[in-house]
């Protein structure tokens, strides 16, 4: 191996890069816009939720429990209507997603005493948002509803006992349970498969078509030159888009960052070489750069995307697909960032991922290395 | 139709791309059942007349008519009366030879009646008899140019627009396709080829040879040897063309020196004049002369000569 | 010009489907990426791993604890014997909830004081912990109000009939057992169809512009609009075909019911594909290359997908990330695809959205074909 070769062809990778617009924009607009895209719009505490109430009673007592509702800060009272068929028209049209019906013998019936129901029409197409809207309306209900015991009982001459049960919870790692800080880490592993894989899987590719590949074969270069100056800028790239990406994160979402620098770069730069390898192995299997692009998207970028536990939770999925998200990189990186990020596992606690991490590495890049030999011969 | 001598008229055509100037006020007429041939260096304009005579590109000042139609105005009448083959090969490489035919003859609008002899004709013309459905992109080299000129004339154009036709084929196709070039002209078709193959320009009846947009000379192949080299050629043989070369450059009488082959061309102003001083000049280096006579100038030389001077009146002005 | 139309459809078909590739591309990846996101895309939350630690170890203590056993959202690990061993649990990852009870639980819930319960949620694993932290609440919820009822029982039973009280009576609606999947696949119809019609007609344009056919197209008698036509009418059979197919493989394995009128998803759907067109056709007239017409089509379909209410509802974004969601025709056909596939509402309720697809098809067509005459030049 020539180091001064490697670094002739590294360069001149380099300026493929620069020059051509388009991989300078998935270079640097695709990480900024990812993280953005995800940070803005993943939103999983969704407060804020729009609800409508259906007040057929009008007393004072009814107009007491939607004072209540209204007092939330976790969701919305879009509009009190007047009747049933405004209201399930509301949530036909998706103009809110639950409608409080309130009865017209409301107040009557807490006078009389005993149990009195609050009808809550959830729009459930939405399975998560309907539960997490369920909830909000739940706890207000059950504070209203302690509230009148409390007094009920205070006018009979029984001191107002105090709620029995305090749930104190908190949430480990994530305090306020932010869901940029869930969802932004996870981005990192996303960007870098697009640049490694999405931009590696051309390059070879497109100096086969080109016959540029000839063209080098017929100089002194190694094979082992060729992939190495190859992958290189890409390397250094996506490390910087890993900076860029985390410094993103850190700085403008305020993800808490509680691991090391330098662990979160030793995790990355493993996982960087995985997805290069990976790029590099479908470019020499391709025939062309659109057979290229599109096995680079499907093998590396939805899978990361879909499988890696980055959105969607690894174990609510059925088993057959646990056991898929096993031979996906994406998923080990994942766990990692997010440990780093939030929890700031040290180096040495991060073993259970990095060794199928550094497996993969090892393998692909054999892979890679073996399977571009043997297409040059 | 308008004209009937002249299938093909270019009236100070030009076209810009931003401030770059492609095609600069060219005009230029062309006879029916010619073979005019546009010669020039690459990027000196040629691809961007025709296509700009093709209705593909609007040009930016000045006018042309293609078979008595205004190319900017009506490009629809204009391309029903051409047929247009490209420098690259632009048929569909998976589709059959047949599929190719009935599409482009349904783009052509060819009636239902004539069909049959039309795709007929041009598989006949093409040589592709029998082969219908093959695969087109798995043909060779001079198939494809026969198949793709057999397309663009499915609708029998008046006027036919060669845009480098014959780059990549080999010769012996390159001259069957030159014959069957020649046999249409004969039949009243038009043809307007681009290239830059000296040899192919020999096959054309009239020539323009253009450089950066502007059209530097016109007329037959004999007409620009004859006319466009001011003074004579002569043809050197010696042991070291090399040295020649650049040494000659400065002997007196002596205008341009190229290399030819093994030989060099020189111009100079006068042949018998010039023809001891370059002897003496060769004595002195020791430069065997093998061979000096006075030659008539190939195309090639016309072409190198015009460009030269052009881009040295062009230096001294800048 | 029928003529000429006719030949260049029929040729458009010949391409697509004598190629084994390509026919392979339009049918196998559409039906597995639907098999793999039907599973993967999931927010339900059951199972959660949950350690407990009891120093109380009172009747009121195992009463509690015995409900979280007893609910299917939670799998109860054997309880920790101290702090560290409960506190290492999470750390560790095998369990994503702890619930801690104190030693003087009973007792102060004998006296009327309040009772902590200490709930620790991993929060680094997306958005199970927030859902998770919810059913803890609602779980011990329930509890407070057993005891709450108890207590009036005990101190004053003659009350116990006349207490108010107000309890919210939920009614999911549109997805009554609030499954996730019902959710996405009318969703990963949508997308589907986005992803893979402006690919193929991106990619379908712009190949023909990179090998110089589109040239010897456009030197033949046909208009610019008829070409343009006849382009995409086969995209557009082959995308309704596709719709059909996936929305098929929705329906009959992921078994999501169809309320709605099929004649108004078909209107729907026509326009959508029609957007689509549109959007492909444009970013055919931006690239020269299938490279670029790749990282263009990139650009476009992430922030189209994200903000179409894909995965969160749109209400719950920032404002200024709500108005941008506007131009996505994905956000409407979702509409379209959840109102007709869960809610079952007509054209009454649907039209707004399938006008406004309308008029994105045609501002974007009219785009798309003034810039596809601009880019022959």
């Amino acid at each position: 191996m020539n180091l001064r070769r490697t670094l002739v062809m590294a360069r001149k990778e380099l300026l493929h890069i620069v020059r051509d617009p388009q991989s300078l924009a998935i270079v640097i607009a695709m990480p900024v816009i990812l993280v953005l895209l995800f940070g803005y719009g993943v939103n999983i505490d969704l407060k804020g939720l729009l609800v409508v109430v259906l007040d057929q009673e009008g007393s004072q007592q009814s107009e007491d429990l939607l004072k209540h509702l209204q007092a939330s800060s976790y969701f919305h009272v879009a509009a009190t209507v007047n009747q049933y068929g405004a209201l399930t028209r509301a949530l036909d049209r998706g103009d809110a997603k639950a409608g409080v019906v309130i009865p017209w013998d409301f107040s009557q019936r807490l006078h009389a005493g005993g149990p009195v129901q609050v009808q809550a029409l959830v729009d459930a197409t939405d399975d998560n948002s309907a539960n997490i809207l369920t909830g909000y309306l739940q706890s207000v209900i059950q504070s209203y509803s302690a509230q009148l015991q409390g007094d009920w009982l205070q006018n009979h001459g029984v001191a107002a006992p105090e709620v029995p049960v305090v749930v104190q919870t908190r949430t480990w790692y994530n305090e306020d349970l932010e869901s940029s800080a869930f969802i932004i880490p996870g981005i990192l592993a996303l960007v870098m498969s697009v640049i490694g894989a999405f931009l590696t899987s051309l390059t070879i590719a497109r100096e086969w078509e080109r016959g540029t590949m000839e063209q080098l074969i017929s100089t002194p270069v190694s094979a082992g030159e060729i992939m190495l100056g190859k992958l290189l800028p890409y390397f250094v790239l996506g490390m910087m888009d890993t900076i860029l990406c985390a410094l993103l994160a850190i700085y403008w979402f305020k993800v808490p960052f509680r691991g090391s620098f330098l662990t979160l770069m030793i995790a990355s730069a493993m996982f960087m070489v995985v997805v290069l390898s990976m790029g590099f192995f479908i470019s020499v299997l391709a025939k062309g750069q659109f057979a290229a692009s599109q096995i680079a998207l499907i093998t590396t970028f939805l899978p990361a995307f879909l499988l890696s536990g980055f959105l969607f939770a690894i174990e609510q999925m059925p088993i057959p697909l646990q056991v898929v998200t096993h031979i996906i990189p994406a998923r080990y990186y994942v766990t990692v960032l997010k440990k780093i990020f939030l929890k700031g596992t040290p180096l040495a606690l991060l073993y259970a991922d990095l060794i199928p991490l550094a497996i993969f590495t090892l393998v692909l890049g054999v892979l890679a290395t073996r399977s571009f030999h043997k297409r040059l011969s | 139709m308008t004209n009937e001598t002249y299938s093909v008229v270019l009236d100070g055509l030009t076209k810009r791309f931003g401030s770059f100037v492609a095609v600069d006020n060219v005009n230029l007429q062309v006879r029916r059942g010619e073979v005019f041939g546009f010669l020039g260096p690459n990027g000196a304009g040629k691809s961007t007349t025709i296509r700009m005579l093709c209705g593909l590109l609007r040009p930016s000042a000045g006018h042309a008519t293609v078979a008595g139609y205004d190319v900017a105005r009506s490009p629809e009448q204009v391309r029903q009366r051409l047929g247009y083959m490209s420098q690259k090969f632009s048929l569909y490489a998976d589709l059959t030879v047949m599929e190719n035919i009935r599409l482009f003859a349904g783009l052509y609008s060819v009636p239902e009646k004539q069909k049959p002899e039309r795709i007929a004709w041009a598989l006949t013309m093409s040589n592709l008899n029998g082969r219908e459905s093959l695969i087109t992109g798995a043909l060779p080299g001079g198939w494809k140019q026969r198949l793709a000129l057999g397309c663009a004339v499915l609708h029998k154009p008046p006027i036919l627009f060669l845009d480098e036709p014959t780059s990549g084929v080999d010769p012996i196709a390159r001259r069957q396709f030159w014959a069957l070039i020649h046999q249409m002209a004969d039949e009243g078709v038009t043809v307007f080829v681009t290239t830059h193959y000296m040899e192919e320009a020999e096959y054309c009846n009239r020539l323009a040879l253009i450089d950066r947009g502007t059209v530097v000379a016109l007329g037959s192949p004999s007409e620009l040897k004859d006319r466009a080299i001011e003074g004579d050629l002569l043809l050197l043989e010696c042991s070291r063309p090399g040295e020649a070369l650049e040494s000659l450059r400065r002997v007196p009488g002596v205008r341009d020196t190229a290399v030819f082959g093994s030989a060099l061309h020189l111009v100079v102003e006068d042949a018998a004049t010039a023809e001891p001083a370059i002897r003496n000049a060769m004595l002195r280096l020791s430069n065997e002369v093998r061979r000096l006579e006075r030659i008539r100038p190939s195309l090639e030389d016309v072409f190198v000569a015009l460009t030269a001077s052009r881009r040295a009146a062009r230096e001294r002005t800048a | 010009m029928w003529s000429r139309m006719k030949q260049m459809i029929v040729k458009e078909f010949i391409q697509v489907l004598r190629d084994k590739r390509t026919r392979f591309v339009l049918i196998i990846p559409p039906i597995v990426q639907m098999l793999v996101f039907g599973y993967a895309a999931n927010f339900e939350v059951h199972h959660v791993p949950a350690i407990v630690l009891d120093y109380d170890h009172s009747q009121e203590s195992r009463d509690l604890l015995s409900r979280f056993n007893a609910s299917t959202y939670f799998d109860v690990l054997p309880p920790a014997t101290d702090r560290a061993q409960f506190h290492n649990a999470i750390e560790r990852g095998d369990a994503a909830v702890g619930i801690e009870i104190d030693a003087d639980f009973a007792q102060a819930l004998r006296k009327g004081q309040p009772a902590p319960v200490q709930v620790i949620v991993d929060a680094t694993n997306s958005n199970s912990a927030l859902i998770a932290a919810g059913y803890v609440s609602q779980i011990a919820a329930g509890f407070a109000q057993q005891v709450q009822q108890d207590r009036v029982a005990r101190i004053t039973p003659q009350w116990i009939a006349v207490v108010p009280s107000v309890q919210l009576e939920q009614r999911p609606w549109y997805n009554p057992d609030l499954r996730s999947r019902w959710f996405f696949v009318p969703g990963i119809i949508g997308s589907l169809t986005l992803v893979l019609v402006i690919t193929l007609t991106a990619f379908g344009v712009v190949r023909e512009r990179e090998l110089g056919t589109l040239e010897q197209i456009m030197v033949t008698p046909i208009r610019p609009a008829e070409f343009i036509l006849s382009k995409t009418l086969p995209f557009f059979l082959i995308g309704w075909f596709d719709v059909s197919l996936i929305a098929a493989v929705g329906s009959l394995w992921f078994k999501v019911p169809f309320y709605g009128h099929v004649s108004v998803l078909a209107l729907g759907s026509v326009v959508f594909l029609l957007c689509m067109l549109g959007v492909g056709l444009l970013i055919s007239t931006v690239s020269s290359t299938q490279q670029q017409a790749m990282v263009t089509s990139f650009f476009f379909i992430m922030p189209a997908i994200t903000f179409s209410g894909f995965g969160f509802p749109i209400s719950t974004m920032p404002q200024w990330l709500q108005w941008l969601t506007y131009a996505s025709p994905l956000r409407y056909f979702l509409v379209v695809l959840r109102g007709s596939y869960l809610k079952g509402v007509g054209i009454d309720i649907l039209w707004p959205q399938i006008a406004a697809m309308t008029g994105l098809a045609f501002l974007l067509l009219t785009v798309a074909i003034l810039r596809f005459h601009k880019s022959l030049d």
